[in-house]
């Protein structure tokens, strides 16, 4: 969890000006360089694809009870087995993914857009707001990533909705930082004071300097981010502050699948666990892959 | 291994010392000669909030109660109410005036004497409680008045032939005077020589472990175990696990599935019977959907007991039939009002509604909420999963802010503590707001005649009207069960689910 | 500092206030009934207005009061305090294997760089920080519980009092709860290993002949550490969050148990103690990492 923000370090230094046109490489160069990037990129794709095929490819219902059939092991007419309900368990754990895989977008997406604007509005105004907005961002950066998450979920509700809000103000810091010291860097630039004193607008600036000296840093980032989501997730609904019951959710699975491995039940906490490693890893390689290839100084 | 080393060498002391009273030291450990020595470790399913038993709200606060602390009267394993610290007891024709004689030569752990003034002091410390469940246990208790050292009598309001159940347990504890004086604030910590059993506090140190030892200076016949240790141990799988690899001694309760596997474990024991509680759908009836009386029997007709009962708890317990418990001296077994499921009738009653169930946010609870709601979806009748915090659920009832939830009851020894609360108008447990003069004035003079024919015949006419009414949904009683390492003799199964340890020996 | 410790107090407590479930209905259990439900309330201080009970709360925070747990009535300072050696003990034997596992085979990724070992080595460094370290948990409970029955799986022996078994109730949940940070500490000891090693003297060293093994033990080592020393620092945050999950999992009696138990008993004074020491003592560990830092390389100065 914080592991992962331990992991990241940080995202890559934003660049020097001048720096920005030439590293944004285009995606073959970088496929060339990292060849990584491919296999981590299909991966994500096919997670992606299996879940929002999830219910023509699924075969059984995913939430209803079938008592009789409880807690059968892995066989033809259910490949990973049924859980204590009945309920097969390959259906539920690819809705699963329907339901962690938005997570880590609707974090992130929360995460980026109020972290990017509050490291915007931070460094563009400066003074008494650059240091208002900063210290409220250092104050979410003094908790444990995940304790500030279980604190918030806890306050609002356990529910899909409460974590998805919770992980993404965990992610607020993070892009704040970076956008922050982006516009910092721009702002003692020559050109940019003088665009500035020729009325140029804000809005321009952002798009014509920030935004693509941004995109580096911030595509390795978001793919770091988003598996910080999915593992947040799923200890979150591990610890019941997720998604409920009935919906599927692989951090609950495994919780609840744990109860049975007296049992001599494996499959009920070993498929879901699986499927999270698979997704987390997918976007923990592709952001690994997407910094080395886009680092200048590990340019080979 | 540690243990029994231990044991041996206690063994060997022991022998070697000539013993101590009523211990037997010859140190065979073939089945039925019990052998003096070794401390037992019990593992509860959650921490204990407090040793005073006037605060005292959960149920496993009284397994260490059982062996520290003793009330006037006790029971034997068939309910049958027995002398306790009171060597007997005479109520007075009015039935308002109960006079007991208390044993004499009893000393507290403390060394203090117990007699009428000690039990006076207890029971004026529950009525001067700023708040405790005892009071209401002991509504019905006017004053108490010390006769003499050893009589004690008790005067009521009101006729209450339920007032002995309710001594057998936590209101009927007698705590010394002198070391409850002495703790002060610090009672429900730290009651060092407060009790008067078998077994004397030693020390509790939370989320960690609580020792008692034997008390050797005991009035009855003294203990075997030298001493017990509780764990604190929450977490199902882990208690069946330390049980297995022989970390604990002995376990109250093991989660449905691990029963199977505790049974085929020639290293263990498993014994159960009936138990007092009943499980099942709390529903509300002051307003709303459950007012109307056929859904409610649509309900109870629709929910398919047995398929809860197998897939929920893997058959460990019975179908309920209703509130009185199949160890009571007023069941009737051929009382089967909703026995089989019936999709069919219960459309017929009412269907096409929907209401929300509340379950605890636990995942057998859940589980079982979500096999119910299958169930009824079967009767055309949709029940809406709302999973809460235990403690939310009952702030809720509380309030009569709910249509059904799924709540149980831990049960009480006389029929009348499973009855009269939940099911008397206004009554204390009663947050469902069932109403019915005919099975209140059932309960009513159940209560004031001690002719226990009599009792249950008024208990079994009121549970056929209430459960007819479909005041609550009655799916299951849960077992109290012996669970144990098979080193473990002696045990004696309550149905009451309480632990008494005074019997146990260890080989 | 001092103005983001006060944002830091007044987060924790609303946030903790705004928790829906009544506490005084927990405690009471089956027991409570409205009146004495309401009558808890009172005697808890819970019928107060918000900002009356969050300046009660902070006056006593500085003089050292965390209030006492709704549950057991216990000083929360005193629970901590009680639970906070089986958590120091959890945390720095996860430490420990998590360096001792990552020190050597960080250095000898370096080394052999660009070799399948290498490869498999940064295979291990995401896959260890992807797998969610309660699930490495179960699995280790499947395997080494359950299936070969060779460690407990769940419970805690002092160490005061048996310390063979004290160390075998350890074993799993230190496995756990190192894992991920052995992950991290693999690849930083690595990389700057292999930042340390291109280094001018060290080439000039092996120019001169020196055996691989010296010129690392005497050289390459020492300055390699310093970057891992300050990473090392910034876990103490993520061993405050494995904790609270391997604790749980294994029934380890340590300050994320109580802080997990806690949350469910909707226990306010335990949950808001607990989240503020543990954001307190982040806070702490990040300021010593940055001094570290500043200290041990001048070109970096602390604002």
């Amino acid at each position: 969890m914080s592991t992962a923000a331990a992991y990241q370090a940080g995202p890559p230094e934003p660049l020097a000006p001048g720096e920005g046109g030439d590293v944004r490489l285009s995606l073959p160069a970088l496929v060339r360089s990292q060849p990584r990037i491919l296999f981590a990129g299909g991966l994500l794709l096919l997670l992606v694809l299996t879940a929002l095929l999830a219910p023509a490819i699924s075969g059984h219902d995913p939430i209803l009870t079938d008592p009789d059939n409880a807690l059968l092991a892995p066989s033809r007419g259910h490949w990973m087995g049924t859980d204590e309900l009945g309920r097969d368990l390959l259906a539920r754990v690819l809705w699963g993914g329907r339901v962690s895989l938005p997570v880590a977008f609707v974090a992130v997406v929360v995460g980026l857009s109020v972290g990017g604007l509050t490291g915007l509005v931070a460094g563009y105004r400066g003074r008494v707001t650059d240091l208002l907005l900063m210290r409220a961002v250092d104050a979410i950066l003094a908790f444990p990533a995940l304790i500030l998450a279980i604190a918030i979920v806890s306050a609002l509700g356990p529910s899909l909705r409460n974590a998805m809000i919770a992980i993404g103000i965990v992610q607020i810091p993070v892009y704040a930082r970076l956008t922050r010291a982006q516009v910092l860097q721009l702002k003692g630039l020559d050109f940019v004071a003088a665009a500035r004193a020729l009325g140029a607008s804000p809005l321009r600036l952002v798009a014509r300097h920030l935004v693509p000296n941004l995109l580096n840093p911030l595509i390795v980032q978001v793919s770091l981010s988003a598996a910080f989501a999915i593992l947040a997730e799923a200890t979150l609904s591990f610890l019941g502050l997720g998604a409920q019951p009935p919906t599927p959710d692989w951090g609950f699975m495994i919780n609840d699948g744990s109860r049975f491995l007296a049992n001599g039940a494996w499959w009920l906490a070993l498929a879901p666990g699986l499927a999270i490693c698979l997704a987390v890893f997918g976007f923990n390689w592709l952001g690994d892959s997407l910094r080395d290839a886009l680092d200048p100084r590990l340019r080979r | 291994m540690r243990r029994a080393a231990v044991a041996i060498v206690l063994c060997l002391f022991a022998a070697g010392c000539g013993g101590g009273s009523g211990s037997n030291t010859t140190g065979t450990s073939s089945e039925g000669t019990p052998k003096a020595g070794g401390t037992l470790t019990f593992a509860l399913e959650s921490e204990l909030r407090t040793l005073d038993p006037v605060v005292s709200t959960q149920l496993v606060e009284r397994t260490v109660f059982y062996q520290m602390y003793e009330s006037l009267v006790t029971i034997d394993d068939k309910l049958n109410i027995k002398p306790g610290l009171a060597t007997s007891w005479v109520p007075s024709s009015d039935g308002l005036t109960y006079t007991f004689t208390l044993r004499k030569g009893v000393k507290f752990h403390d060394g203090t004497d117990f007699d009428a003034t000690a039990a006076k002091f207890n029971f004026d410390r529950i009525q001067k409680a700023a708040s405790s469940p005892r009071k209401s246990e002991l509504a019905n208790l006017d004053t108490t008045e010390v006769k003499d050292p050893q009589t004690l009598v008790l005067h009521l309001k009101k006729p209450d032939s339920t007032l002995l159940a309710q001594l057998v347990d936590r209101a009927g504890m007698m705590l010394s005077p002198t070391a409850v004086q002495k703790a002060g604030a610090n009672l429900g910590l730290n009651p060092v020589g407060a009790g008067s059993g078998p077994f004397t506090f030693v020390e509790w140190k939370r989320d960690d472990h609580l020792t008692l030892k034997k008390n050797i200076s005991y009035w009855g016949k003294q203990a075997y175990l030298d001493g017990i240790t509780y764990k604190p141990i929450t977490n199902d799988d882990a208690r069946a696990t330390g049980l297995k690899t022989g970390d604990f001694d002995i376990i109250r309760v093991a989660a449905g599935k691990d029963i199977a596997g505790i049974k085929s474990d020639s290293t263990l024991t498993y014994k159960d019977t009936a138990s007092l509680g009943f499980q099942g759908i709390e529903l509300f009836h002051g307003s709303g959907t459950f007012s109307d009386k056929a859904k409610a029997q649509a309900v109870a007709l629709a929910v398919d007991r047995s398929q809860v009962l197998k897939n929920i708890f893997f058959n460990v317990g019975v179908i309920s039939h209703g509130p009185i418990p199949p160890g009571s001296w007023a069941y009737d077994p051929s009382e089967k009002i909703y026995d089989q499921v019936d999709a069919a009738k219960a459309k017929a009653a009412a269907t096409g509604f929907s209401f929300t169930l509340k379950v605890a946010n636990t995942p057998d609870n859940l589980q079982e909420g979500q096999l119910i709601k299958d169930q009824l979806a079967k009767a055309g009748i949709t029940a809406n999963i709302q999973s809460e915090e235990f403690g939310s659920i009952l702030t809720d009832t509380e309030a009569g802010k709910f249509e059904a939830a799924l709540v149980g009851w831990s049960g009480r020894i006389d029929p009348d503590g499973n009855m009269y609360s939940w099911f008397h108008t206004g009554g204390g447990n009663n947050q469902g707001l069932y109403s019915n003069s005919s099975v209140d004035k059932a309960l009513e003079d159940a209560r004031t005649t001690t002719d226990q024919a009599k009792r249950k015949q008024l208990y079994d006419q009121a549970q056929v009207m209430l459960v007819q009414d479909g005041a609550y949904v009655f799916i299951n009683h849960p077992v109290a069960a012996q669970i144990s390492r098979s080193t473990l003799h002696g045990y004696v199964l309550y149905p009451d689910t309480m632990p008494r340890f005074v019997t146990v020996w260890k080989s | 500092m001092a103005p983001v410790a006060f944002l830091v107090s007044v987060a924790v407590f609303l946030l903790i206030h705004l928790t829906p479930g009544d506490p005084a209905a927990i405690i009471l259990g089956e027991e409570g009934s409205a009146s004495t439900i309401a009558a808890l309330h009172k005697e808890l201080g819970l019928d107060q207005p918000l900002t009356t009970q969050y300046a009660i709360w902070i006056a006593r925070v500085l003089h050292g009061d965390l209030g006492s747990s709704l549950r057991t009535h216990q000083p929360v300072t005193q629970a901590i305090g009680e639970r906070l050696p089986a958590t120091l003990e959890l945390g720095l034997a996860a430490l420990l294997w998590s360096l001792a596992v990552a020190i050597p085979l960080g250095t000898v990724a370096a080394l052999r760089r660009g070799s399948l070992l290498d490869v498999l080595a940064s295979g291990f460094t995401v896959a260890g920080v992807s797998v969610p370290n309660f699930f490495i948990g179960i699995l280790l409970i499947l395997l080494m519980g359950l299936a070969l029955r060779l460690f407990p799986v769940g419970g805690f022996v002092p160490f005061t009092e048996d310390p063979f078994q004290n160390l075998r109730h350890l074993l799993l949940p230190a496995l756990t709860l190192g894992t991920a940070g052995a992950a991290i500490n693999m690849r930083f000891t690595r990389s700057s290993m292999i930042e340390v090693l291109g280094q001018d003297y060290i080439r000039t060293a092996r120019a001169k002949g020196a055996p691989w093994l010296r010129v690392v033990r005497a050289h390459a080592l020492k300055n390699a550490l310093i970057p891992v020393v300050t990473v090392v620092g910034i876990q103490v945050g993520s061993i405050i969050e494995g904790a609270l999950v391997t604790e749980t999992v294994f029934s380890w009696p340590g300050v994320g148990k109580l802080a997990v138990d806690g949350i469910f008993g909707r226990d306010y004074p335990v949950i808001q103690g607990i989240v503020l020491i543990a954001a307190l003592s982040y806070m702490v560990a990040n300021l010593l990492v940055d001094l570290t830092y500043a200290y041990l390389d001048p070109r970096i100065t602390y604002s």
